[in-house]
């Protein structure tokens, strides 16, 4: 293709973009290297995705306000000037280096954390638009009137549309907007930018390009369609505009299908010129894929707005963006640069004619990778997927780029010294990345990230105790009470919620983040009650970075007790079923270490019998003789000691080593409820860490109940078994909580059943090793109650009892019969440990 | 004074004179030779002078640099998975890669020269030479020990 080829044809019909009369050649393929510049900078944006800070934001603003907004000033300019046959303005030159100085500005002021700064800058993109669309006014009132005149009206149109979206921009950027607001204005700048801004300069350009590219005339429709077309679109867009602004559904989608049809008569000319010539150019191909998707992204925009309510819609137009930025508008810059690159830096017929070559080389492979790129990107596909597609993102931006700075190099050859030191300082920029990247310190500056989290007040906590963000992210928190009391949240920083009742929320918004900040809720004794929150810095290597999520540092607070089990959690079956037949009974115990869940959420390594805590019940009657083999698959010494059985410990209570066994036989001369527990010094490491169990000698004569349960109450010390540091709340009597049959609060998640009228028979034992117990249960009163092997109270007399006191290693029982449905809740007395753990609940139905 | 510390003299000292070299050759070297001499002469005298500097560079230069570098790094305590974290091992890492690169264009300058592409090679000269101080940058950048 040459400067001729273009100009075949009738000769006042065809336009051409070609090098217009004034030596602008050079200004041009300056101004062009300015959004091939852009555009390196946003495939250099995709390959750092993850380590830039917020890389969706900086990657689409780049893109869209660098590569674009640039393009779109210099390019409806350029055909400004052309079309209407006027002098270009004199300060094109300075308002394109205003715009570029105000791009910049808002990319750093946004990602930089300055938020004021960004606003302005905003404000200057505004206005050096603002200004461009003036010039193009004055230069549309000295023309002559011209075939090609309506052209300049929808570059005046997508102006006003960028002076809208740039400023609903800068008004979010500058941070000082209601959160109410933020969606509404997210989408209508969305919208507005991307159809108004992007949309009608594409569109308004086609009309004349789309012929030049294929080369042949234009359609006769044209001026009609055009006038038509926009007539509809300006009113449709300022419709949307509105409707999401002030979230008036209806309006929104009456806009958008406004536009769309708008789209659809813009387009019939086109599709006219297409019948008569066929796409033959990689340029044509280019463009006729970037307006399919346009297509389809209108489509799809009109569903979303319309199936999704106000408030989520910017969220919900998220996977659009694919589909917008790279189908449509990145297809269409790449097909315009390629039509008109070559044709703009000039240098003679044999230079046009090798970067026509150069920048169509490998285009199918290109046009394949973008266009499989937009369907793996906008829909929810798996991450390697996705990084697949943004591989192919990269294919065909970047070969692109480096096609077109080669024509930029080999058209307007640089000085070789230049060349030399531009390329040594890249070089070394790119060292000096690499060296600094993931500093160990955190920046606070690192990043502009936005991140919205739920936060409950409820049970006496805050949830989630623990936010992790990076440093500069600026957190809302949206704060809702579940809770039948009132609560609230203070932040050290400043921020707080006021006293929310139940049901009541309330946001807080922080400004960006620079060091740890604590939370907590101000009604009297809730905070010291465990409601508080901490936020914590990404990459901030302090110390207390580190327990979060290792249940090996637990402390106290850290316990959230109301928290939901892990999935997969099964409670220790706590029936208790009748004594098996026979006099003799053989049981194999294995010591072993054994990962558990011991309170909601929280598995530690516990030393147990069998692999659960406690260990296996045992049955019997008086008299019976029990033969235990007792193996220690462990990584330590262990050894058992059964109280319910009278007998030298000399042998039966020795240590064995791990792979040894040993056998232990007892017979059970005595009724009650027996503990067994490790014999192994320090015992009270081996009893805290889990091995315990009971054994139940039945009274003789005991009579059958409907239910029988056996709960056995143990501390829980947190942290790495035998560490310092647990041993050393072991040896203060400090246990972070205490639990029914190995788990906190277990048995809240999931309850123990009965039916109202049943008899239920509880056995209890303490196993410790340091507490008892005063085992009571809310609403209901013990009728009997069988301590150590007497009864302090048979069922049918009129006295009652509420409370099983146990001292360490003892047992025994009690009945009960509930009088109603309802919930129970079964707790040690001592309230102190009931609040940490020693809790559950009967389930008692009809 | 350990022998550490003569590894690490001959690791700087070296690179002292291959930078140096380069800058006395473009700033002072050059400019006098285009001035003072004429064609046929100058041809020849900037000939033997790239043709010297390349032979220190594969004689001496190079693997001394190599030879002392991996020395020195083995003595940090530097290991292969080291050089992915930031700090030390990181920019350790990027002054290789930016070394590496200054060394291909150094090579490209040579057989740029030889095949007479004579602007091909200065603008890789060029590159060569300012790569080379961005390496002096980040060894500069290297916390001490
Ligand atoms: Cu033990």
């Amino acid at each position: 293709m040459t400067p001729t080829d273009v100009r075949i044809g009738p000769a006042p019909q065809v336009f051409s973009p070609g090098p217009p009369r004034r030596p602008r050649a050079s200004w041009h393929s300056r101004a062009n290297a300015i959004v091939v510049g852009w555009l390196a900078l946003t495939v250099l944006a995709v390959v750092a995705q993850h380590r830039l800070p917020e890389p969706r934001w900086l990657v689409i603003h780049m893109f869209l306000l660098g590569a674009v907004t640039n393009a779109i000033v210099i390019w409806s300019e350029h055909f400004a000037v052309a079309l209407l046959r006027v002098r270009a303005e004199r300060w094109d030159l300075i308002r394109l280096g205003a715009l570029n100085a105000a791009v910049v500005t808002v990319l750093y002021g946004a990602t930089g954390g300055h938020p004021g700064l960004a606003a302005a800058a905003a404000g200057g993109v505004v206005a050096a638009v603002a200004w461009h669309v003036s010039a193009l006014i004055r230069m549309a009132r000295h023309a002559l009137p011209s075939r090609f005149g309506h052209v300049i009206a929808w570059y005046i149109a997508a102006g006003v549309a960028l002076v809208t979206g740039g400023t609903l921009g800068g008004l979010m950027v500058s941070q000082r907007v209601p959160w109410a607001w933020h969606e509404r204005m997210h989408a209508a700048h969305a919208e507005v930018n991307l159809l108004g801004w992007v949309g009608l300069t594409v569109l308004g350009t086609l009309f004349t390009l789309w012929p030049t590219i294929l080369r042949t005339r234009v359609s006769d429709w044209v001026g009609v369609s055009a006038r038509w077309a926009l007539r509809l679109a300006v009113p449709g867009l300022a419709l949307t505009t509105g409707g999401l602004l002030l979230a008036v559904r209806w309006a929104a989608v009456a806009g958008l299908a406004a536009y769309a049809a708008a789209v659809a008569v813009a387009l019939a000319p086109l599709a006219e010129t297409v019948r008569r010539r066929r796409p033959h150019t990689p340029a044509a191909w280019v463009i006729a894929a970037g307006i399919g998707w346009f297509e389809i992204a209108i489509l799809t925009d009109v569903v979303i707005v319309a199936t999704h309510p106000q408030g989520e819609v910017a969220e919900a137009l998220a996977p659009l963006l694919p589909l917008v930025i790279l189908g449509f508008v990145a297809q269409i810059l790449l097909g315009a640069l390629t039509h008109l690159l070559p044709v703009v830096l000039g240098g003679g017929p044999a230079r046009l004619k090798a970067n026509v070559a150069l920048l169509e080389r490998g285009w199918t492979v290109r046009l394949a990778a973008a266009n499989l790129a937009v369907p793996l990107l906008a829909l929810p596909l798996p991450p390697l997927v996705s990084l697949a597609g943004w591989g192919l993102v990269l294919v065909a931006l970047g070969s692109f780029v480096v096609l077109a700075v080669a024509a930029l190099i080999l058209t307007r050859r640089p000085s070789p010294a230049l060349t030399g030191v531009v390329a040594g300082c890249l070089l070394t920029a790119v060292a000096v990345a690499v060296a600094t990247s993931g500093g160990p310190e955190p920046r606070a500056t690192a990043t502009v990230g936005r991140q919205t989290v739920e936060v409950t007040l409820a049970d006496m906590r805050i949830r989630p105790g623990t936010i992790q963000a990076a440093p500069g992210t600026r957190l809302v928190l949206h704060v809702v009470n579940r809770d039948a009391q009132h609560h609230d949240l203070r932040l050290a920083t400043g921020e707080h919620t006021p006293l929310l009742g139940p049901g009541e929320s309330a946001t807080l918004q922080l400004g960006p983040l620079t060091r740890d900040v604590e939370g907590w809720c101000t009604v009297a004794g809730h905070r010291a009650a465990g409601m508080t929150m901490r936020i914590v810095l990404l990459g901030d290597h302090s110390a207390h970075a580190h327990d979060t999520g290792a249940a090996m540092t637990h402390n106290p607070a850290d316990l959230d007790l109301t928290a939901p089990m892990s999935p997969g959690w099964k409670p220790y079956d706590a029936t208790l079923r009748p004594a098996p037949g026979g006099t003799e009974h053989h049981v194999e115990i294995h010591a072993k270490e054994t990962d558990l869940q011991v309170a909601p959420g929280v598995r530690q390594r516990m030393w147990t019998f069998d692999g659960t805590v406690p260990g296996p019940v045992l049955r019997g009657k008086v008299g019976d003789v029990f033969t235990i083999t007792f193996v220690n698959d462990g990584t330590m010494g262990h050894g058992i000691d059964f109280h319910a059985g009278a007998l030298a410990p000399d042998r039966p209570m020795r240590t064995i080593q791990p792979g040894e066994r040993l056998t232990y036989r007892f017979r059970a001369n005595r009724a009650g409820a027996w503990l067994y527990h490790c014999s192994t010094m320090p015992m009270l490491q081996h009893i805290a860490n889990g091995m315990y169990g009971a054994v139940i000698i039945d009274p003789p004569g005991l009579p059958r109940v409907d239910r029988e349960y056996v709960l056995v109450q143990g501390e829980l010390y947190l942290g790495q078994p035998g560490s310092a540091a647990q041993v050393a709340k072991l040896r203060d009597g400090r246990p972070d909580a205490w639990m029914f049959n190995g788990t906190a609060a277990g048995y809240d998640h999931a309850p123990l059943t009965a039916r109202a009228g049943e008899r239920v028979r509880i056995w209890v034992v303490a196993a410790g090793p340091g507490s008892g117990t005063a085992f009571h249960i809310v609403g209901a009163q013990f009728d009997t109650a069988y301590k150590e092997g007497a009864y302090l109270l048979h069922r049918g007399g009129t006295g009652g009892a509420q409370v099983l006191d146990l001292a360490p290693a003892q047992g025994g029982y009690v009945e009960t019969v509930f009088p109603e449905p309802g919930y129970y809740p079964f707790v040690d007395h001592d309230v102190l440990h009931g609040e940490a753990g020693a809790h559950g609940m009967f389930q008692v139905t009809e | 004074m350990t022998g550490w510390s003569v590894i690490r003299f001959l690791h700087v000292t070296s690179a002292a004179l291959w930078v140096g070299g380069q800058l006395t050759v473009s700033l002072v070297v050059l400019p006098l030779a285009r001035r003072m001499l004429d064609g046929e002469q100058r041809g020849r005298v900037l000939r033997e002078i790239g043709r010297r500097f390349g032979l220190f560079t594969g004689a001496v230069f190079l693997p001394v640099q190599i030879g002392t570098g991996v020395l020195l790094a083995w003595h940090k305590g530097v290991t292969w998975e080291s050089l992915a974290y930031p700090g030390y091992g990181r920019i350790l890492a990027a002054k290789f890669l930016l070394f590496t690169a200054v060394m291909a264009a150094a090579g490209l300058h040579g057989w740029a020269n030889g095949r007479g592409q004579a602007e091909f090679a200065r603008a890789m000269a060029v590159t060569s030479l300012v790569g080379s101080v961005g390496i002096v940058l980040l060894a500069a950048a290297l916390p001490p020990t």
